[in-house]
C-alpha cells in the first residue's frame, strides 16, 4: 500500500518478470521430506526394503506357472545374494565329521547352526522369500477379489448390498486362524494354497473398507456427471470411482501384507507338520522355542522371532505412514 | 428399538446359515485326501493289505457320511446342527458339543483376563495420551504402543515364558484341567484353587492383552482427540468445571462408545490368538484341544469348533450392535 502513495519511478519500464513454475521436488527431496514428518514411516519403510532385498536372486532361465516359494513370479530364483550360504546346506567338523549341530555363533555362522548343522542366517534369509511372495500373493488375491466384491456392492446398494454384505459378514465370522488350521489340514501342504487361504480370510476387511470409501465417492459430483453423459454402470465404476479409490487400495495393501506374513508364521509355528517344510520363519521358531540365548538353541530362537516382529513391525509402520500420507480419512488410532 | 433388533436378529440367522454352509463345503473340497489320511491312520493298526486299505476306505467314507450323495449330506447336516448335535469326534468317540462344554471354562476365563488386561492397561494410558497430546509422554507411550502391535503374540508369548524360566527361575505351575476347573458342572468336590488358577493364567493373560490393549489405546487416543475437541466440551471448560470431571464425565463417556465397538470386533482375534496362546501355556481349552484335534485329523472336532466359534461371534457382534444402538442415540437404526 505504501509504495503506491509514492510517485511512480520515472521512465524505467520494469523489465518483464520471469516467471516460472516452482521447480518439482527431487525423488531424494521427497524421501527426505517423508523421513523428517514421518520417521517410524521410514524406518518401516527401511525394514520393508531390507526385506525385499532379501528375497532378491540370480533368476534362473526356467520359466513355468507361478508355484511358491522356488518360482514366485513364474520364473526360478536362485539363492538370495544376500544369504552366506545354500539353505540345505549341511556344516560338518572338518576334524571330526561330526554335524555341527546348534554352534554358537560365530565368523563362521553369524547367527549359529540349526539342527541339521546348517547356516542360520542363510535359512532366515531364504525365509523372507517365503514370507513376502505369500504375503503378495494372499493380499492380491484379496485385495483384487475384495475391490470388485466392494466397490460393486455400495454402487448397487440395496437389497444386493445387503445380501452381499451379510455373505461378508459370515466370512468375518470365522475365526480366521482356525479355518487356516483346517484349510491347511484337508489338503496336501502347499504354498500356493496356504497363499489363497491367507487372501480369501482378508477379502472381507479390504471389502470392508473399499465398500466404506465408494459409498461416499459414489455421491460426488464427478460419478453424477459420469451418469448424466450416459456411462454404463461397468464404466462408471471402472473409469470413474476405481481410480478415485487408488488411495485407499494402496493403504489396505500395505497394512495387509504385515497382517498376512504374522499370519503365516502363526500358522507354521502352530501346525508346523502341516505346512511346507522350506525354511520358514514359523518353523523355525517353533523348532527352538524353549531355548533363549544363554543356550546355543536360542540364537535361532532370536534370529526366526526377530525377523518375524522386524518384518511385522515394518509393514506396519510403513502402511500406518503410507496411509497419513495418501488418506488420512481412513485413520482409526 | 426393538424392530431394529428383531432385523438384527433375523439377519443373523441368515448370517449363521451361510456360516454352516462354508463349514460344510469347505470341508468337502478335497474329500479324497481326507479320506486317504484318515484311512492310512486306522490302517496302523490292521494289515496293510490292498484290500484292507480299500476296506478303510470305505469305513471313513461311511463314518464321514461321504458315501451318499452331497444333497443328503448337506440336508443331514443343517438339521443335526439345528438340533445341536455336532457328531461324535473321532478320538475320544465322545459327542462334539459336550466336550466343547467341558474345555468352555479355561477358554472364557482367559478371553476375559486378556480383555480386562487390555482395558485396565488401555484406558488410563490413552486417557493421558490423549489429553497430553505431542507431550513427550505421548510419543513414548505411542511407540511403546506401535513396538506391542507389532511383536506378534506368539514371539512374546515364548520369550516370556522362557525368559522368566531361564533368568528368574519361575515356571507357572503345570497343572491338569481338573484340577484348574472342577466344573462342569461341580462335579468334584476339590474346589477351585484361585491362586494356582491365577499362577498359570496370568502369564498368557497379560501376553495377549498388551497387544489387544495396544490397539485400544491407539483407537481411544484418537477418538478422545476428537471428543475433546467437540463444543460441549468447551462448554464444560467454560463453565469452569475440574478437568477431572470434564476428561471422566464428559470426554471419556463418549470416546468409549466406538472402543465398544473395537472391543467386540477384537474378541474375535481373542478366540483365534488363544489358540496360539492355549497351545504355548498349555492351557486346556478349546484351542489347544482343535490343534490335537487337527493333528490327528478328527474332522468332527473341528467342524464343530469353528461352527460354535463362528456363532459365538456372529451374537458377540450383535450384542455390540445393540448396545451401540442403545448407548449413542444418534445411531441410525438402519
Amino acid at each position: 500500500m505504501q509504495a503506491e502513495d509514492q510517485p511512480a519511478q520515472p521512465s524505467v519500464i520494469a523489465a518483464p518478470r520471469e516467471w516460472t513454475l516452482p521447480k518439482r521436488p527431487s525423488v531424494a527431496a521427497n524421501i527426505w521430506k517423508f523421513t523428517r514428518r514421518k520417521p517410524l514411516g521410514a524406518l518401516g519403510m527401511l525394514i520393508v526394503i531390507t526385506m525385499l532385498a532379501m528375497t532378491l536372486g540370480t533368476p534362473k532361465a526356467s520359466f513355468g506357472t507361478p508355484d511358491l516359494p522356488s518360482r514366485p513370479l513364474g520364473f526360478e530364483l536362485g539363492k538370495p545374494w544376500l544369504a552366506r550360504y545354500d539353505a540345505e546346506k549341511t556344516f560338518r567338523d572338518e576334524s571330526t565329521g561330526r554335524i555341527r549341530r546348534y554352534n554358537m555363533p560365530s565368523a563362521d555362522h553369524i547367527l549359529g547352526t540349526d539342527k541339521g548343522g546348517r547356516d542360520t542366517y542363510s535359512r532366515m534369509v531364504f525365509a523372507a522369500r517365503r514370507s513376502l511372495f505369500i504375503g503378495l500373493w494372499a493380499l492380491l488375491f484379496a485385495t483384487v477379489i475384495g475391490t470388485a466384491v466392494g466397490v460393486v456392492s455400495a454402487y448397487f446398494r440395496g437389497w444386493f448390498d445387503t445380501i452381499v454384505q451379510r455373505i461378508m459378514d459370515s466370512f468375518q465370522a470365522f475365526p480366521a486362524l482356525l479355518i487356516l488350521i483346517l484349510l491347511v489340514s484337508l489338503r496336501p501342504p502347499s504354498l500356493t494354497v496356504l497363499a489363497f487361504g491367507l487372501g480369501f480370510v482378508g477379502v472381507t476387511s479390504v471389502q470392508r473398507i473399499v465398500r466404506g470409501v465408494v459409498l461416499s465417492t459414489r455421491e460426488q459430483p464427478f460419478v453424477e456427471a459420469a451418469r448424466v453423459i450416459g456411462a454404463t454402470d461397468l464404466r462408471t465404476m471402472v473409469f470413474h470411482i476405481l481410480p478415485n479409490i487408488m488411495a485407499p487400495i494402496i493403504v489396505v495393501f500395505s497394512i495387509g501384507l504385515g497382517a498376512v506374513i504374522l499370519a503365516e508364521a502363526a500358522l507354521s509355528f502352530l501346525v508346523p507338520g502341516k505346512v511346507p517344510q522350506d525354511p520358514s520363519w514359523g518353523i523355525m521358531l517353533q523348532q527352538t522355542r524353549d531355548h533363549l540365548p544363554p543356550d546355543a538353541e536360542g540364537y535361532h530362537t532370536l534370529a526366526a522371532g526377530g525377523a518375524i516382529a522386524m518384518s511385522v513391525l515394518g509393514f506396519n509402520l510403513a502402511g500406518d505412514a503410507l496411509r497419513d500420507v495418501l488418506d488420512p480419512r481412513l485413520r482409526v488410532g | 428399538m426393538q424392530q431394529y433388533i428383531l432385523r438384527r436378529v433375523l439377519l443373523n440367522l441368515l448370517v449363521i446359515y451361510f456360516v454352516a454352509t462354508l463349514v460344510f463345503l469347505l470341508l468337502r473340497i478335497d474329500t479324497n485326501y481326507v479320506v486317504t489320511q484318515r484311512a492310512g491312520q486306522t490302517q496302523v493298526q490292521a494289515s496293510g493289505s490292498q484290500d484292507s486299505t480299500e476296506a478303510a476306505k470305505a469305513l471313513v467314507r461311511k463314518d464321514l457320511g461321504l458315501d451318499k450323495p452331497i444333497l443328503k449330506q448337506y440336508w443331514k447336516y443343517l438339521k443335526d446342527i439345528a438340533q445341536g448335535d455336532l457328531g461324535e469326534s473321532f478320538q475320544a468317540k465322545e459327542n462334539v458339543m459336550t466336550e466343547i462344554g467341558n474345555r468352555l471354562g479355561p477358554s472364557l476365563e482367559l478371553g476375559l483376563l486378556q480383555v480386562i488386561v487390555a482395558l485396565v492397561i488401555a484406558v488410563p494410558i490413552g486417557i493421558i495420551s490423549a489429553i497430553r497430546q505431542d507431550s513427550l509422554v505421548d510419543y513414548v507411550l505411542r511407540f511403546v504402543a506401535i513396538a506391542f502391535l507389532g511383536i506378534p503374540v506368539f514371539v512374546l508369548a515364548i520369550f516370556v515364558l522362557r525368559g522368566s524360566a531361564i533368568w528368574l527361575h519361575y515356571t507357572p505351575p503345570l497343572t491338569t484341567y481338573k484340577d484348574l476347573f472342577p466344573f462342569p458342572p461341580f462335579e468334584t468336590g476339590r474346589g477351585v484353587d484361585i491362586g494356582t488358577n491365577l499362577q498359570i493364567m496370568f502369564m498368557p493373560a497379560i501376553v495377549g492383552g498388551l497387544g489387544t490393549g495396544a490397539i485400544i489405546m491407539r483407537f481411544l487416543r484418537s477418538q478422545m482427540l476428537e471428543v475433546m475437541r467437540q463444543d460441549y466440551v468447551r462448554t464444560a471448560w467454560a463453565k469452569g468445571l475440574r478437568e477431572r470431571v470434564i476428561i471422566m464425565r464428559h470426554a471419556l463417556k463418549n470416546a468409549l462408545i466406538p472402543v465398544l465397538t473395537v472391543v467386540g470386533l477384537l474378541l474375535g482375534t481373542i478366540v483365534s490368538g488363544n489358540v496360539i496362546l492355549e497351545t504355548i501355556f498349555n492351557i486346556p481349552g478349546i484351542g489347544l484341544w482343535v490343534v490335537n484335534a487337527i493333528g490327528n485329523l478328527d474332522y468332527p472336532v473341528v467342524q464343530g469348533v469353528v461352527l460354535v466359534v463362528a456363532v459365538t461371534l456372529v451374537f458377540v457382534n450383535l450384542m455390540v450392535d445393540i448396545a451401540y444402538a442403545w448407548l449413542d442415540p444418534r445411531i441410525r437404526y438402519g
